[in-house]
């Protein structure tokens, strides 16, 4: 048993990865596997040996193959997705299976400066030796380009413009200049980059063109299947409420059913019948919102009502997460109240305690 | 004399089938090519060469007493029927059709028959169609035509092709069932044309059929037990001639059961067959679409996405990249990502607008056939002088010449023009000016390409224009000419398109001018066999929407604007009285018109007409009135605002003024504290307001007026208790007149 908390999947899947990676068939330069044994890594199916595959990621296979083909050209891969569509999950996985390395990865936030993109410098070494190569620090981005291996930026857009745009050169000429040494940092075959960013945070420093056109850019949907949806809330709501302390009321999974069923409809913008068309709110409506609100509704329920987790615990919550815009989210949700929850057995108290709050 | 028969099964409108088809023609060179299609309409089949026909045309049949029951073979430039006949023409080999003839075909329906096999709205069963796509799609391909070009055009060592799709078919039909009594008479009828020709010519004889068909055209049956199973078939008189088509017809989402998914990319495939940069082509038009939906593409974009296309082919194990794989790279590499994006340029890009031409001097045309049987049977005849026709809807003949008249607006073709459009609607009688133009004659044959008969064409154009409609009130009143022109399928699109587009739209406006069109829908509902319930749903929750915006959409508009929006309001309120909503929904509304009112950001013009509903609806009484309009007329409020909710107010009921005392009251303190300047800056105003009233009304306002002031200003009075204080007063009068009398 390891003592790490959490392996990165080279080592999980060591035995998938090694199954496929002896298929034969033309490898791009640097890859440790063909691209068709990459899908098959990621939708799971069988190994030429006989091993089997076990899916790393459900769901539509198109969208693999065009991001593998992608990789499979020397254009950069851009995974856009609401918070929790496995765009980290997928990249986590295509760099392990195509680098047989997932670990080199820079989490992009509004403190990441140039230099840890490019590279940085070793002060102490900088101010006693002069610059040279052994004063400078290497980064993630700078080790994938000299060892020919996959980088992982996380969360791109939260990244400064400014910082976003170092990666411009190295996209287009494949190289970093180091212009204090007169050097330069050639990429080798097989490195790419594979960046994920939230699409639904409008404001975040939007990527520049110069750079989106760097990019092939391959949108995770978010769960299409309802009961899949519930279940990841649910899941995520009790592991969320555990780490809190909060006891988890005996009605949640029903509640759940019910604040996921309006989310997929006003983000859907129809219900899910598909009789009636609905308008959509500013905000994403993600899973990952259902879940903020199912917490907050289980701590409201905890401390003001006697653990009994009711619609109106969930209501301010619920309003908050649909209305963004105070007055076109508003008429939004208004419509919703009246065209459809209003009518809708079972929701008599989601529709009385919205339209009172709001 | 004996002939040799070869034959081919096809993809109908498949462009590999069709290049193929060609070419083993032209290393064949048959001496007679026979085709699938309707046997006895062979003597059209030579004019598809003539240099005025351009595709895509269709050969159509109808029976002689019953135009809508036609039968349509269309013919693309694409189409490998149509190069085979174009062979034959140039090479003057025979030409014939084999399947069973349209008078069969066309017959009235059997017990056992639903449908004419080929008919607009086509055969359910895509395996007898089109078996190729059914296999392409088996093989994971959405698209025919790349499987086709995949596993047959690009195979390294190309067996004899049409042999191959032979085998699959045998085994696709082995798994299949027996062929239907119709499918069976059809392959019987071929089989016999088949053994007359081989008969009847000499050398080749290349049979060109759907690639379902070539097992059955194969097997040995005797020509008895065929001809046994066409005896006894019914017949029917009918007429064929060639009408245009169009690109958007052939595609299967038009309803066309033998039609392809893309039109466009086939046209595409055939015509850069030849042409090494034919995918650059593609992405040319992909980028362009894109542009021209107002998207920035790079040429570097488009070149990113030529090489995404090609990997992806290769990942995919497929020689060359087809439609999908062009797809989900432009997807990738232009639209960044976003699918709705490429669904924008989709219909634009794969569906194509090209539309057909015939020959002038082709024979026409089952549109003018259709109009004269219903002249005669509304007893309505074309004449070029104006006449008036007053119609009784509650009548079965009135109904019928009213659903013609429509009908024929619908189309374009103005025979009858409605009067009284606004005034009678609703009610059982309209008033329509007849006049025939010989114009109308040459419209109606250029209606030949939404349909057959007046109503199927009517219903058509009326769907396509809705399908392009973007505003909502445009769109109820084109649901409402569905439904008085009695086009059920046609409204019910309408309805759904309407039900998406008041969704969608946040413009209280729209929605409130979209009301009284649907109003008269529902109304009609009741004079007309009209399907109205779907109508009946959607109509209250479009009032709810409407109720939820107008208090933002009342909110600081300016002079034309808030003309505009209250007269809307004006109407919309009719509308629902008119509809009789339930007492849920029409509380909604007033709530929303209160709301409105008391909001105090609301224009005044908008405030005031809102008051004014509510105080005919009685949600406001008099006392409650005269006191909003005291305080919105007091010196507080500006004199253009206090003169806007006065004209709101006011607007068409100025007699209210006559009867109630309350409100007079606080109108007549108004106008005595005006400015002199605003007084004049106001007097349109006022005329406009007193106008509508007549000179009885008028002058019963100036008595209440000055009879009151009167009494208020001479300091006469009546005493209450003069009888008691006259008595006392009655010597001293007395007195007074004896004195006079003595001087």
């Amino acid at each position: 048993m390891s003592e790490k908390l959490r392996l990165p999947a080279e080592e999980r899947y060591g035995a998938e990865l090694a199954a496929l990676g002896k298929e034969g068939g033309g490898k791009p330069p640097g890859w440790a596997m063909t691209p068709r044994a990459v899908v098959t890594y990621l939708m799971g199916g069988k190994a030429a040996d006989g091993t089997a595959i076990s899916p790393k990621y459900v769901g539509d296979r198109r969208l693999i193959e065009t991001a593998v083909s992608t990789l499979a050209t020397d254009r950069a891969l851009l995974l856009l997705g609401v918070p929790g569509t496995a765009k980290s999950w997928v990249s986590e996985h295509l760099s392990a299976a195509i680098s047989g390395d997932s670990t080199l990865v820079v989490q992009c936030t509004a403190g990441t400066d140039e230099n840890q993109i490019r590279y940085g410098w070793n002060y102490a070494q900088l101010l006693a030796n002069g610059p040279s190569r052994e004063a400078l620090v290497a980064t993630p981005l700078m080790r994938a380009m000299e060892t020919g291996r996959l980088c992982r930026l996380e969360e791109l857009t939260r990244m400064g413009s400014d910082v976003q745009d170092t990666l411009i050169t190295v996209l287009s000429e494949m190289m970093m200049p180091i212009p204090e040494l007169n050097q330069l940092v050639f990429a080798a075959r097989g490195f790419n980059i594979i960046a994920t960013a939230n699409n639904r945070d409008k404001g975040v420093n939007e990527l520049s063109s110069a750079l989106k056109r760097r990019f092939n850019v391959v949108v995770l949907p978010l769960p299409s299947d309802p009961r899949e949806e519930v279940a990841i809330v649910v899941k995520r709501v009790g592991e969320m409420a555990q780490n809190l302390d909060l006891p988890l009321p005996r009605n949640v999974a029903e509640e759940v059913a019910r604040v996921v069923a309006i989310f997929r409809e006003l983000r859907a913008g129809s219900t899910e019948d598909g009789k009636v068309a609905l308008k959509t709110p500013s905000g994403g409506l993600s899973t990952a919102e259902a879940i903020a609100v199912m917490v907050g509704g289980i701590s409201h329920a905890t401390f003001f009502n006697k653990g009994d987790l009711t619609p109106d615990s969930l209501a301010s919550n619920m309003i908050g997460a649909v209305v963004k815009d105070p007055v076109q989210d508003k008429i939004v949700l208004g419509e919703y109240l009246e065209t459809v929850l209003k009518k809708r057995a079972g929701y008599e108290r989601y529709y009385k305690s919205l339209i009172d709050q709001i | 004399m004996t002939g040799t028969v070869s034959i081919f099964g096809i993809r109908h409108h498949g462009p590999g089938s069709a290049r193929r088809l060609v070419e083993v023609l032209d290393s064949l060179s048959p001496t007679a090519v026979l085709i699938e299609g309707p046997s006895d309409l062979s003597d059209m089949l030579p004019l598809l060469a003539d240099p005025a026909m351009v595709t895509p045309v269709a050969l159509l049949a109808y029976a002689e007493d019953d135009p809508a029951n036609a039968l349509f073979l269309p013919f693309e430039e694409y189409s490998p029927e149509y190069q085979a006949a174009l062979w034959a023409v140039r090479h003057g080999a025979a030409l014939r059709f084999i399947d069973l003839p349209a008078q069969d075909r066309l017959a009235p329906e059997r017990p056992d028959v639903d449908t004419p096999v080929e008919g607009p709205d086509g055969d359910a069963d895509p395996l007898i169609h089109d078996p190729i796509g059914v296999l392409a799609r088996a093989a994971g391909y959405d698209d025919g035509e790349s499987w086709w070009r995949d596993v047959i055009e690009e195979n390294p060592s190309p067996g004899p092709v049409f042999a191959a799709v032979a085998d699959a078919m045998a085994a696709l039909r082995s798994e299949a069932g027996q062929p239907n009594r119709d499918e069976a008479a059809r392959e019987a009828h071929m089989r016999l044309e088949i053994a007359r020709a081989v008969n009847e010519f000499d050398g080749q004889v290349a049979v060109v059929c759907g690639a379902w068909h070539v097992p059955a055209l194969t097997e040995t049956h005797t020509m008895a037990a065929d001809r046994r199973l066409l005896k006894g078939r019914p017949r029917t008189r009918i007429k064929a001639t060639w009408a245009p088509w169009t690109e958007a017809r052939l595609a299967r989402s038009s309803g066309y059961g033998a039609g392809v998914v893309a039109p466009a990319w086939c046209t595409h495939l055939w015509r850069t067959a030849a042409l090494p940069e034919r995918d650059g082509i593609w992405l040319a038009r992909i980028a362009q679409l894109m542009r021209d939906h107002g998207h920035f593409v790079s040429t570097a974009s488009v070149i990113e996405t030529h090489r995404l296309g090609i990997a992806l082919a290769a990942l995919r194990g497929r020689p060359a990249p087809g439609f999908e794989e062009w797809r989900d790279a432009s997807i990738s590499c232009l639209c960044f990502g976003e699918r709705i994006l490429w669904e924008q340029i989709a219909s634009d890009l794969l569906i194509g607008a090209r539309v057909g031409a015939i020959p002038e001097t082709m024979p026409l045309a089952p549109l003018l056939d259709d109009l004269q049987r219903q002249q005669r049977a509304t007893r309505l005849k074309p004449e070029a002088l104006e006449r008036e026709l007053s119609v009784d809807l509650r009548s079965e003949s009135g109904l019928l010449r009213s659903t013609l008249l429509h009908r024929l607006n619908a189309i374009d073709v103005p025979w009858g023009r409605l009067t009284d459009a606004g005034a009678s609607r609703g009610t059982f009688r309209e008033k329509w000016v007849i006049c025939w133009e010989p114009e109308y004659a040459v419209r109606l044959v250029e209606n030949l390409v939404y349909g057959s008969t007046i109503e199927e064409a009517a219903s058509t154009r009326i769907s396509e224009a809705m399908g392009a409609e973007p505003s909502l009130d445009a769109l109820a009143g084109l649901v409402r000419s569905a439904m008085v022109a009695d086009l059920p399928r046609a409204s019910s699109i309408g309805i759904e398109a309407l039900s998406h587009q008041a969704a969608l739209t946040s413009e209280c406006g729209a929605l409130l001018r979209a009301l009284p069109p649907m109003a008269d829908v529902v109304r009609y509902g009741e004079a007309r066999a009209g399907a109205a319930e779907k109508l009946g749903e959607l109509m209250p929750r479009m009032v709810v929407q409407a109720a939820l915006a107008l208090p933002y959409a009342a909110r600081n508009l300016d002079a034309a604007a808030s003309v505009t929006l209250s007269g809307e309001i004006r109407q919309a309120d009719g509308a629902i009285r008119l509809a009789q909503m339930d007492g849920d929904v029409l509380d909604g509304w007033h709530r929303a018109l209160r709301h409105t009112l008391e909001d105090s950001q609301t224009t005044t013009l908008v405030a005031g007409s809102t008051a004014q509903l509510l105080y005919e609806a009685q949600h406001l009484d008099a006392e409650e009135a005269a006191t909003l309009l005291a305080r919105m007329l007091s010196p507080g409020t500006q004199v253009t605002d206090a003169a806007g909710f006065f004209e709101g107010f006011f607007e068409g009921v100025g007699n209210r003024l006559v009867h109630d005392q309350g409100l007079r009251a606080a109108v007549d303190a108004w106008l005595l504290q005006l400015e002199e300047a605003d007084f004049v800056a106001h007097l349109p105003l006022f005329r406009r307001v007193f106008s509508a009233l007549d000179r009885s009304e008028r002058r019963r306002l100036m008595d209440a007026l000055f009879v009151r002031r009167r009494a208020e200003s001479g300091g006469l009075s009546l005493v209450p208790d003069a009888d008691a204080v006259w008595s006392a007063q009655f010597p001293r009068l007395l007195a007074l007149l004896e004195a006079g009398r003595r001087r």
